[in-house]
């Protein structure tokens, strides 16, 4: 979103979700108060206008609801997407630690080690970091020391050139993925996008202090309208960025990987 | 035809139902009342339950992580991690959560001081590594003209002094000299002919220098001296022309990842280990780990510390260690020191109520002391250097040491020891340093 929204993931998830609620209701609420009376002395002029009104923002409400079903529909997909790169980097860690435990050593203690020290990493450094916004660096680091040990491995028989092949085809799917999810730390909607669903939620809440009701009623219909866009925004926002927030993409293949690394 | 608006019929009528005024009045009383009752427990202090952070304090970690260093540098990194991270754990440092940042000079001397100062730009309160004397030299001037402090965890050459740094590894009057002493005796094999082969630095040269010194005021000769690049592949010609010196003894002060270059040129070579002693200053059993087994098996290595060191401190911070780091890490003297001296900058910062650098020193200066896992280790006050204690130990079959010497405590440090700097003196205590007349190290 436009100014820093980082605060806003750090609060947690019930009481984002109500904040939100109350932020859409209570703007409407509010403005129920100052602005209907205005509006009401254009509306209450023209008889059959509640009509019209009510035809115009059926309208309005179906694009709007389109709109805001696709955007949802593609945080998902990002959250999804984060969620499966993750598990291909550690599904590809995995593998190359299975395949480099079958080097001479001192290769392969070496290269599990190096291999441990990433995934330790991730785990303790990187995901706070990411769960911030922010991309951590140092894995660069310690990938690119894994990736200049393997190819200090220079194999001396058929199996063991057939084992770096194989070895060397994971670690470049796992620098990849790897490539990937730092990618999705910062991904989101565009700025495009968020700018047509806040205007067209104002346009939705505009459109019902329209109304010509009773005023208890108009507080408690508009409300409630209110309180559902506010809960679809809540849960875009929360989707928009795929490792913030409490409800996120966790470390757990990670985590899984790391413990059975260290027991072996 | 406009409708007045009177004839409209859903307007409210005042005083039936519920009036706007009423409405309004009935709706912020109960919103009031609302927030009066769930406020506190949904947004705790104002907070919006955001849970409250602790004030952070940064340090930076210079260990290179990629290029010929690693080999040994990168299991420092790990020693530091985890300790800030038992600190953060246990609370912090003075309430403050310890952020630990480690980028990589990658084994280029020219990038330590570029990462050093990108950490003192971003905050870093202190500064931990290094790993060759010329990466050290290198950062000096930048910790001089920013007044912060490095702790330096590994072994150095002497003949230096800053107030900027607090050593934490053996100087040579802590290892190579009381070495050469057993080399020289009975039990040490009487060795008379040494090779001194080392990399092309300043460690190897001033060290060789002060040997040099030493050796002329025995009976001993030297058969050969030799430095070779960092990244030295093949050293096949090299071993050959120690084998026709005839030596006894060859002191390695070859650094990183040449090394395992070296001794698998010396196992080609088939250099008796019983007969020719290869000691080595610039390697501990955490580097053993990257070389083959049968090729660093009998040969020694220049320590204050081994992991066989038997004491109920060792094993515990060992244990802790590999619970978070893997059981299969093995541990070095480096690592021994970089974990003191951290927990010393630690105590020495809680001591002073301040991470500012001239208070920590102001610590330092009245004396400070850990018990390490390797034995109590003291920085003194007159150097900032560290009493260490002198192990040398034998390489066995699983790669890790036998302890066949140690002294009884840890040794004073005398980072100018007067056969080879006559007149140097330094005692921060007393004025600083006191320059004696130049020495030239090659001549």
């Amino acid at each position: 979103m436009f100014p820093d929204s980082s605060w806003y993931y750090e609060i947690p998830t019930t009481n984002a979700a109500l904040l939100m609620v109350a932020a859409f209701v209570g703007f409407y609420w509010v403005g129920a108060v100052i602005v209907r009376p205005i509006l009401r002395i254009f509306v209450r002029r023209a008889a059959g206008l509640n009509d019209l009104i009510g035809y115009i923002l059926s309208c309005f409400c179906v694009f709007y609801g389109l709109l805001l079903g696709l955007i949802a529909v593609t945080a998902y997909q990002n959250v999804e997407s984060a969620e499966q790169n993750v598990t291909r980097e550690a599904a590809a860690l995995s593998a190359l630690y299975e395949d480099v435990s079958r080097y001479p050593e001192p290769y392969g203690q070496n290269l599990r080690l190096l291999i441990r020290d990433y995934t330790r990493y991730v785990i303790k450094y990187a995901w706070p970091l990411q769960q911030r916004g922010i991309i951590p660096e140092e894995g660069t680091i310690r990938a690119e020391a894994l990736f200049d040990r393997l190819l200090d491995f220079q194999p001396s028989t058929p199996g063991e050139e057939i084992l770096h092949a194989e070895a060397l085809r994971q670690i470049n799917h796992f620098l990849e993925c790897r490539r990937l999810r730092l990618h999705s730390v910062k991904a989101g909607l565009p700025r495009a996008m968020w700018t047509v669903m806040f205007v067209g939620a104002f346009f939705n809440i505009l459109l019902c202090w329209m109304f010509d009701t009773r005023f208890l009623t108009q507080l408690v219909l508009g409300g409630i309208l209110a309180a559902y866009l506010g809960m679809m925004m809540y849960l875009i926002v929360d989707m928009n960025q795929p490792f913030r927030g409490e409800v996120s993409v966790s470390a757990e293949p990670f985590e899984l990987l790391y413990q059975r690394m260290i027991e072996d | 035809m406009p409708v007045p608006p009177d004839t409209l019929p859903h307007l409210p009528c005042r005083g039936a139902g519920l009036s706007r005024r009423g409405a309004l009045q009935s709706g912020v009383a109960a919103t009031l009342a609302a927030s009066r009752v769930l406020a506190p427990s949904l947004f705790v202090g104002c907070s919006l339950g955001i849970p409250p952070r602790a004030p952070t304090v940064r340090i930076g970690l210079l260990h290179s992580q990629t290029g010929p260093l690693a080999i040994g540098s990168t299991s420092l990194r790990d020693v530091e991690l985890d300790a800030v991270e038992r600190f953060n754990a246990a609370g912090g440092v003075l309430g403050y959560h310890i952020d630990p940042r480690a980028p990589d000079p990658r084994s280029r001397t020219e990038l330590f001081p570029v990462r050093a100062a990108t950490l003192l730009d971003d905050g870093a309160v202190a500064l931990f590594g290094c790993w060759s004397s010329a990466s050290r030299k290198a950062v000096l001037p930048l910790l001089k003209e920013r007044d912060s402090l490095l702790f330096y965890p590994v072994q150095y050459e002497g003949n230096e002094t800053s107030r900027n740094v607090i050593y934490g590894g053996q100087v040579p009057n802590q290892q190579v000299l009381p070495a050469l002493d057993w080399l020289r005796s009975g039990p040490g094999g009487e060795r008379k002919k040494f090779f001194l082969l080392g990399s092309d630095y300043v460690y190897p040269r001033t060290t060789n220098f002060i040997v040099r010194k030493w050796l002329a005021l025995t009976d001993a000769t030297i058969t050969g001296e030799e430095y070779l690049p960092f990244d030295q592949v093949d050293f096949a010609p090299v071993v050959a022309r120690i084998v026709d010196s005839g030596a006894d003894c060859i002191l390695n002060t070859v650094n990183g990842a040449a090394n395992i270059a070296l001794f698998a040129a010396l196992a080609r070579a088939g250099v008796d280990r019983a007969k020719v002693a290869v000691v080595s200053t610039s390697l501990s059993e955490d580097d053993l780990r990257n070389m083959p087994a049968a090729d660093s098996a009998g040969h020694w290595l220049l320590s204050s510390y081994f992991q066989t060191v038997d004491t109920p401190a060792n094993a515990a911070w060992m244990a802790g260690f590999r619970r978070e780091f893997g059981q299969e890490r093995v541990f070095g003297d480096s690592m021994e020191a970089a974990w003191c001296l951290i927990q010393l900058w630690k105590a020495a910062v809680e001591k002073a109520g301040s991470f500012a650098t001239e208070a920590v020193r102001q610590v330092f200066a009245g004396g400070i002391g850990f018990d390490g896992p390797g034995g109590k280790m003291t920085i003194d006050p007159a150097t900032q250097h560290a009493t260490k204690y002198f192990r040398l130990g034998r390489v066995r079959p699983d790669r890790l040491c036998d302890v066949v010497v140690s002294s009884d405590g840890p040794l004073a440090p005398d980072p100018y020891p007067q056969i080879a700097f006559p007149g140097w003196k330094c005692d921060w205590t007393k004025g600083g340093l006191q320059p004696g007349p130049e020495v030239s190290i090659d001549g």
